[in-house]
């Protein structure tokens, strides 16, 4: 529920309609309902797959993870119906975006516990909503939490916004919202639970979002870029790319030739049971990893320093030894090849434009060859024409719009996708659908 | 010995001591059991039962094998784990005997003794662990056994069912994945513990599932309804036929082809057959095409379950619609589309009448947009009906949503538009 400037108030109000008992007013409800959905047609399903619940202890409205909506009667009664509809988007949109289950797996992963912690994550959950959802038709309530409220920048994910704020005495107005179990997946006692009436089973609900997805996929026109993002990604959750790049690095690494394999170039002990047949052994060669660096102007130190971390980190896992790990900086020419056993100095120079052929040359130049080359760029360079003799993964740092790079000077300027044969892993797309 | 030391006394009954530890883990082993609907063992119970592979992902430790040995229990199959990363691939494709004359009679693949146990028995179950764990070639080896059933010049006989499992590509150590062709002969479950079955199977109350039977009677009608519904969607679809996974993300993973297409329809037959919940159905279809064509999948058998449109514009007073306000939606929707389609004053009369019952029995802002349709298709010498009457509150709702939206505008455009963007 957007925080409401006027939160102390809205408790006493809370309080007063226990004592009156007054009905809930449906009809207005179903009012600002219908006005959301002629707002927002692609939202239409999941508004109506909602089930209205009256509740007096909720303090205004909130959702749980089975799609059941509570709404407190004299919340309704005070609150004007266009200013109701942006509620209905507001708590919906929490539903589609998974944030009740994406903050289990935040709690899971980093430990965050208590209801401080859930707070939090409602609070981020409201801001990764509320910075592109009003507007367009829809009103924006009184004193919703947006991330310039919390001084953060627009555009976030609810990960990446949970991670930048702490709870402060100046947030103190925020204390009492409260979106229910479907925002931050931490039960409310008013909530009906799992076997509560008329909830929607996963299956169900995963079928609803599926299909409000489905709908905005179809008709991209008038939907704002953070929807069709979500659409895009909402069955598809983009893993991290550190797991991504590393089963590419290791699968590059472990295939024919190099890891650890049957091999007949040595018999098997075994064969000493078997007289006359030759039995293949288990024999194992470290895989040679080279990873060419992308080191002009558009790509940060910091992204270049985690990635080649993480590609050291793996060729180690797959049994690569530190010196069979090279490394080729490159801008328009490649410089020289470093072993990455001389520490971790090596010089990342340059600067200017890019061309990675250079930096694949060197790498193969390189006796004994490679097994795998490892590319770290962001892309805005031509590659080699052809396959290079070797498994290639492509780390790719994302820039500015999906469909590539814009130049003032030169509009139609598009750089050349990376190449077919190449393993693509896009580095720094570590976050969850939104 | 002679000489007494202080250690004597105890000595004389390390028997005894054993005992007692022997008696503390009979008393640790002492677990009672509770019924549990167990959605993942139940989806594997019938794709083993389908005898199609199934591959259980699953990080190590978390059950597989006791979930594999209830299995075998409740179909009544003898048990037989090979933990694939301990053999070599002579071990599966079969070990070399070397005869009398090899030129002559050819050197037989002479299979290890589990494979030769279990063509002997006939049926039996064979749970392959580890297979993300064994080097490449053990693994091709394996997938031999698993699609074509064969160790080295043994057959396994038809009444043996195979399972595999495999730990997630992100958490194998030499990140083994399959490739597209193979992947897509596999169902894909993906195994994860529920920690409230963990804990209370450790105080002492493991779950019981209740494992699903096929019902004899239901088979003709199972496969009549799943053959209903893949060629229903694929009619619909024809792009969701074939389409090899392209994203790095999706690697390894189930997609749509034919075969898999084939080896869905033989799930939702067996899972109707069971009667089975739609979640079980849903873990089984996602884990056989894909999250995507999975998906669309199930969304066309809920359409399945909708009333028909020509139903309920031939009995609008019996017509039973969905508590649920999205489907309902979809009904009126279609109703009113097939008036649309076919118009005539019954079926226009029989519409309004079923609006009248949906604003009775629901949510009166799903009425809106069918009414006004209807409305629409009105032609000439149509009088209107008085059931229309019954809508007026409809008509107020709608024209106050309106005047929402329009005070929305009007104070957008005092801001000076500052929420546009």
């Amino acid at each position: 529920m957007p925080a409401n400037a006027a939160a102390p108030e809205s408790r006493q109000s809370a309080g007063d309609a226990r004592g009156s008992l007054r009905p809930l007013d449906l009809d207005k409800l179903f009012t600002a309902r219908l006005q959301a959905a002629r707002a927002r047609p692609y939202l239409a399903t999941a508004l109506f797959a909602l089930h209205i619940v009256e509740s007096r202890q909720v303090p205004t409205m909130s959702v749980d993870r089975h799609w059941r909506c509570y709404a407190s009667p004299a919340f309704v009664d005070r609150t004007p119906v266009e200013e109701l509809a942006g509620v209905w988007v507001h708590e919906v949109s929490h539903l589609l975006r998974d944030h009740h289950g994406r903050s289990d797996r935040l709690a899971r992963e980093q430990g965050l516990t208590g209801p401080g912690e859930r707070l939090r994550m409602n609070i981020a959950a409201d801001c990764e909503i509320n910075d592109d959802v009003y507007g367009d038709g829809l009103a924006e309530p009184e004193g919703v939490v947006r991330p310039d409220t919390l001084r953060l920048p627009e555009g976030q994910l609810m990960e990446e916004y949970l991670s930048r704020f702490r709870l402060g005495p100046w947030m103190q107005d925020l204390a009492w919202l409260d979106c229910g179990s479907g925002a931050d997946g931490l039960e409310r006692e008013w909530e009906l639970g799992p076997d509560g009436a008329r909830g929607l089973s996963a299956q169900e609900r995963d079928a609803v979002r599926f299909r409000v997805a489905q709908g905005i996929r179809a008709r991209p026109g008038r939907t704002p870029e953070g929807w069709r993002r979500w659409a895009e990604d909402a069955f598809h959750p983009p893993q991290p790319w550190r797991e991504l790049l590393g089963a590419a690095v290791r699968s590059a690494a472990s295939g024919s030739g190099a890891g650890e394999d049957y091999t007949y170039g040595r018999p098997a002990r075994r064969s000493a049971g078997v007289p006359g047949v030759v039995l293949p052994s288990l024999r194992r060669r470290p895989p040679r990893v080279c990873v060419v660096i992308d080191t002009s102007g558009s790509v940060s130190d910091a992204e270049l320093g985690s990635a080649l971390l993480e590609v050291a980190a793996i060729s180690q896992a797959v049994g690569g030894r530190r010196d069979l790990v090279t490394v080729v900086p490159c801008d328009a020419a490649a410089r020289i090849v470093h072993p990455l056993c001389r520490g971790e100095g090596i010089p990342l120079m340059g600067g200017g434009g890019t061309d990675l052929r250079t930096g694949f040359a060197k790498a193969l130049r390189a006796r004994p060859r490679p097994d795998v080359v490892v590319v770290l760029t962001d892309g805005q360079t031509p590659w080699p024409e052809s396959r290079p003799p070797c498994r290639t993964v492509v780390g790719l740092f994302p820039r500015g719009l999906a469909s590539g790079a814009y130049d003032e000077n030169d509009p139609d300027y598009v750089p050349d996708a990376p190449p077919e044969w190449a393993r693509v892993v896009e580095i720094g797309s570590a976050s969850p659908s939104r | 010995m002679a000489t007494c030391t202080p250690f004597a006394p105890t000595t004389t009954e390390p028997a005894a001591q054993l005992d007692v530890a022997g008696d503390l883990l009979a008393l640790l082993r002492d677990a009672g059991t509770e019924p549990r609907a167990d959605v993942q063992l139940e989806a594997l119970t019938l794709a083993v039962a389908a005898d199609l592979p199934v591959l259980l992902w699953g990080e190590p430790g978390i059950g597989k094998t006791a979930a594999l040995t209830q299995l075998a229990a409740a179909l009544d199959l003898p048990l037989t784990t090979v933990i694939a990363s301990v053999h070599e691939p002579s071990d599966f494709s079969g070990l070399p005997i070397v005869g009398d004359d090899p030129a002559a009679q050819g050197v037989p693949m002479a299979p290890p003794d589990w494979a030769v146990r279990l063509v002997r028995a006939g049926r039996g179950l064979l749970f392959l662990d580890e297979l993300s764990t064994a080097p490449p070639a053990v693994q091709a080896a394996l997938l031999r056994l698993v699609l074509e059933r064969r160790i080295g010049a043994l057959q396994l006989p038809p009444g043996v069912r195979i399972v595999a499992a495999a730990n997630p590509r992100s958490s194998a150590a030499d990140g083994w994945e399959l490739s597209p062709p193979l992947a897509n002969r596999f169902v894909h479950l993906q195994w994860a513990h529920d920690h409230e079955v963990v804990v209370r199977g450790l105080g002492g109350t493991w779950p019981r599932a209740t494992l699903p039977r096929l019902d004899p009677r239901r088979l003709p009608e199972a496969v009549d309804f799943a053959r209903r519904a893949v060629c229903g969607l694929l009619s619909a679809r024809p792009t969701l036929v074939h389409r090899l996974p392209t994203n790095e993300t999706r690697r390894g993973g189930p997609w749509p082809s034919p075969r898999s297409w084939e080896m869905t329809l033989h799930l939702i037959a067996f899972a109707t057959a069971a009667g089975s919940s739609r979640e079980v159905l849903s873990l089984l279809v996602r884990g056989t095409v894909g999250d995507g064509p999975g998906l669309e999948l199930l969304a066309s058998l809920d359409r399945m379950d909708l009333p028909d449109p020509e139903d309920v514009l031939a009995d609008p007073a019996g017509a039973v619609l969905p508590e649920r306000g999205d489907l309902r939606q979809a009904v009126l929707d279609g109703v009113v589309a097939a008036v649309r389609a076919r118009p005539d004053r019954s079926r226009w009369d029989a519409a309004w009448s079923l609006l009248v019952r949906a604003l009775e029995t629901g949510a009166p802002d799903l009425v809106v947009v069918p009414a006004t349709t209807l409305a629409s298709l009105r032609q000439e010498d149509w009088d209107v009906p008085d059931t229309i009457e019954r809508l007026a509150g409809v008509v107020s709702l709608s024209r106050r949503a309106d005047q929402a939206a329009a005070r929305t505008t009007a104070a957008a455009a005092k801001t000076g538009r500052r929420n546009a963007r």
